[in-house]
């Protein structure tokens, strides 16, 4: 079977291991407990029936004090660009982040997911920054870890992108 | 390039006859010459050629240096330097292309030094213990002896034990498990997460500690005896997982199996986008790495040993059973000694395989050497010194009294309380005596006999019985009795001198009457004296007896006590008789 490594990029606290958690497991937890290193999981998806394994590295959010290690990226079919509606600067740091990535490892499949949409009266991003990132042809989805929405399309949306290229 | 004849320099100009000549000439050259020509034209055009001049050398370079070569070392010198050259600008270039061709050669290059430098360690770690004198020392010295190995490859070949758990070939750049196998016991997690955690350790000790590029994580030890140990390749990685302690030969196992999938699936590789299907004929080599050694089992003992050492045990066993249950008889011995009436063990040793017993024994008690058989115990093993004594326990008691009284087997004797009881039956004269000198032995309070029968009594009662059912027969109208009954009479006089005999000894008085009977044949006057007669008659036969007359008295009834209505003679016979009667 097809196996793929996909890396969950984001800053801290953006919803990476939620949505990997709610991917995977089904699950969701409000607790909020930071990601050290990184932590690996599987998940078995079927993208136009052909059934694919995907490896989420779900790597610990970015800060002042730790960067994405590029060793990490290295070999990635496709990344989860995790951006946190409810902070712009999180949606900042996301373009940051994404130029760094395709300055060590070449331009692979990406989307870019608007996560914590259940947090409608905190909402951070206006239509105007998301039409800025269109025009750097970025793909958006929105998703809520908690809720449990937009999840599996997040992630079928990359294996989408990631089988035809 | 070619050149006409007429640009050759002969000719010089216009001239008919020399022309005419010089054609001439020319002619002459052409058929003397013309081959030649042709020839020189054609190697002309050879040497101003390059392309041809190219093709010339190729065909003889290579057997010219070979045989240059075998000459002398010219060529090598004049092409070092360009080859040097050469490799460096490679380098430069692109490092990666000279990584990958010189990848195969290298490994086993380093594998030989490393063999060799573990050859030069086990020599040295021979000399280090050397001097060591342990047992196992000693044991594998012998073996190394044995075997014509180096001791120190004895010494590993014993403290190795181990076993290859799970063979990872993971995908260096995306950390994806290329192909995963494991041995039958093993127990595993998820593979492709276990790589991937494996790889971002590596990347993460990798970054964290600025290694070289060609420095790596290369093992983890994860508790007392498991460890992973990393193989590097240029595109892929190889963990194994191993249980114990394995040789260092297991790494260059390892590594020699990372170069061979190098070399056979390099392309694959490569081109590797997660599908592990395409490398699947790696596999085998894979399952060639999942390794076990285990400690030779000890090799059995000769048989004969074992039959001499079981026999050896068995009879140690049976000596030690044997010396317990002896030792167990003879406490029990004294057990029963010291409980033995009569019997006061004051102290008792054991010296010299000899137990001595000291004490107080009455001469009535038990014998100790027949209590000794009983236990089953020898006799020899044991000495007696026993001072003699008087025991007033009862049962020794009661042995006194019996011994002094002689009691008959019919009494039955028994002491408790200071009371002594005498039940069954016993003589007149044994009773009278026991009464008498019971009185006489010290200890006994009181004699109770009520329980115990007069013998004598006994048979003078049965007697008087047996007497008075007695009858003799007579003659008709005499005093003679009736032939055939001397039987009865002998019988009688037995019983009677018996029961006079009895009488005297119980110091009773008896009188016995000899009573005469007639039948009613005849007149009472005469039947009166009739009777009289044969009364008198019969004691006079006792008297003949021996008998004494003063305990008889003879008396005739006559017809008067019938002993049966006379209805026929046999009636009649019947009352012609004497009886027997007691008197007081």
């Amino acid at each position: 079977m097809l196996k793929k490594k996909i890396c969950m990029l984001g800053m801290y606290s953006v919803g990476k291991t939620s949505l990997v958690r709610r991917f995977v497991h089904s699950l969701y937890e409000d607790r909020y407990l930071s990601t050290v290193g990184v932590k690996i999981d599987k998940k078995l998806v079927e993208i136009d029936g052909q059934p694919m394994e995907f490896l989420l590295w779900d790597i610990a959010g970015e800060d002042d004090h730790f960067s994405v290690p590029s060793s990490y990226l290295r070999g990635t079919s496709g990344c989860l660009l995790v951006i946190d509606g409810t902070r712009k600067a999180t949606f900042d740091a996301a373009l940051d982040l994404w130029q760094r990535t395709e300055e060590a490892i070449g331009s692979v499949p990406f989307v870019a997911v608007l996560n914590k949409v259940d947090l409608t009266d905190q909402w951070d991003i206006s239509p105007k920054d998301l039409e800025d990132r269109d025009r750097l042809n970025w793909t958006f989805v929105k998703t809520s870890a908690k809720w449990g929405i937009g999840v599996e399309e997040a992630f079928a949306t990359l294996g989408q992108k990631i089988l035809h290229p | 390039m070619t050149q006409s004849p007429t640009d050759s320099g002969y000719d010089k100009g216009p001239d008919p006859q020399v022309s005419q000549e010089a054609l001439d000439i020319e002619e002459l050259r052409r058929l003397i010459a013309g081959p030649e020509r042709i020839q020189i034209r054609q190697l002309r055009e050879r040497l101003e050629n390059p392309e041809l001049r190219i093709k010339d050398i190729s065909q003889i370079l290579a057997e010219a240096i070979v045989h240059r070569t075998s000459q002398d070392e010219k060529i090598a010198k004049a092409l070092a330097p360009t080859v040097e050259k050469a490799i460096e600008s490679s380098i430069k270039r692109n490092r990666k292309v000279l990584v990958d061709a010189l990848f195969p050669v290298m490994g086993p290059a380093i594998r030989k030094a490393v063999a060799s430098a573990l050859h030069g360690m086990i020599e040295s770690f021979d000399k280090t213990i050397e001097y060591g004198l342990s047992p196992k020392g000693l044991k594998w010295r012998f073996e190394a002896f044995r075997t014509k190995k180096p001791f120190g490859e004895i010494v590993l070949l014993h403290t190795l034990l181990f076993q290859v758990e799970q063979i990872f070939l993971i995908h260096r750049k995306s950390s994806l498990v290329i192909q995963h196998v494991m041995s039958k016991d093993a127990k595993i997690q998820d593979p492709d997460l276990v790589a991937g955690m494996l790889s971002a350790i590596r990347d993460f000790v990798h970054d964290s500690f600025k290694l070289k590029k060609e420095e790596s994580l290369d093992m983890l030890r994860m508790g007392a005896d498991r460890t992973i140990w990393i193989e590097q390749g240029s595109l892929a990685v190889l963990a194994a997982v191993i249980r114990g302690t394995p040789p260092s030969e297991l790494r260059l196992a390892l590594r020699e199996t990372l170069d061979t999938i190098h070399l056979e699936h390099g392309e694959a590789l490569e081109a590797f986008d997660g599908d592990p299907a395409l490398l699947e004929s790696a596999r085998p080599d894979l399952e060639n790495c999942l390794q076990a050694r285990t400690k030779p089992k000890p090799k059995k003992a000769f048989p004969l040993f074992w039959i001499l050492f079981g026999v050896g045990i068995a009879v140690l066993g049976i000596l030690i059973f044997f010396s317990i249950q002896g030792h167990r008889r003879s406490m029990r011995y004294l057990e029963r000694l010291k409980a033995e009436p009569g019997i006061q063990v004051t102290s008792a040793e054991k010296r010299s395989g000899l137990y001595r017993i000291y004490g107080f024994r009455d001469p009535l008690a038990a014998d100790p050497v027949e209590l000794l058989t009983k236990e089953k115990l020898k006799s020899g093993g044991f000495a007696f010194n026993f001072e003699s004594y008087t025991s007033a326990h009862p049962q020794l008691v009661l042995k006194r009294i019996v011994q002094k009284l002689k009691p008959p087997e019919t009494a039955h004797l028994d002491f408790r309380d200071d009371v002594l009881s005498i039940s069954g039956s016993a003589s007149h004269l044994w009773i009278s005596k026991t009464r008498e000198a019971v009185q006489a032995i010290p200890g006994i309070l009181k004699c109770d006999d009520s329980h115990l029968a007069d013998l004598d009594v006994i048979e003078f009662e049965d007697l008087k019985k047996a007497v008075e059912n007695r009858f003799f027969l007579f003659e008709f109208r005499s005093a003679e009795m009736i032939p055939g009954q001397e039987p009865e009479l002998q019988a009688f006089i037995k019983e009677l001198k018996r029961f006079l005999n009895l009488a005297e000894g119980l110091e009773k008085y008896v009188r016995i009457e000899i009573v005469g009977h007639a039948d009613s044949n005849g007149s009472e006057w005469a039947n009166l004296i009739l009777s009289q007669e044969r009364a008198d008659h019969f004691l006079s036969l006792l008297v003949k007896e021996g008998l004494d007359p003063k305990s008889f008295q003879a008396s005739g009834r006559g017809s008067r006590e019938l002993y049966r209505e006379e209805k026929t003679d046999r009636d009649r016979e019947l009352n012609r008789r004497v009886t027997i009667h007691m008197i007081g």
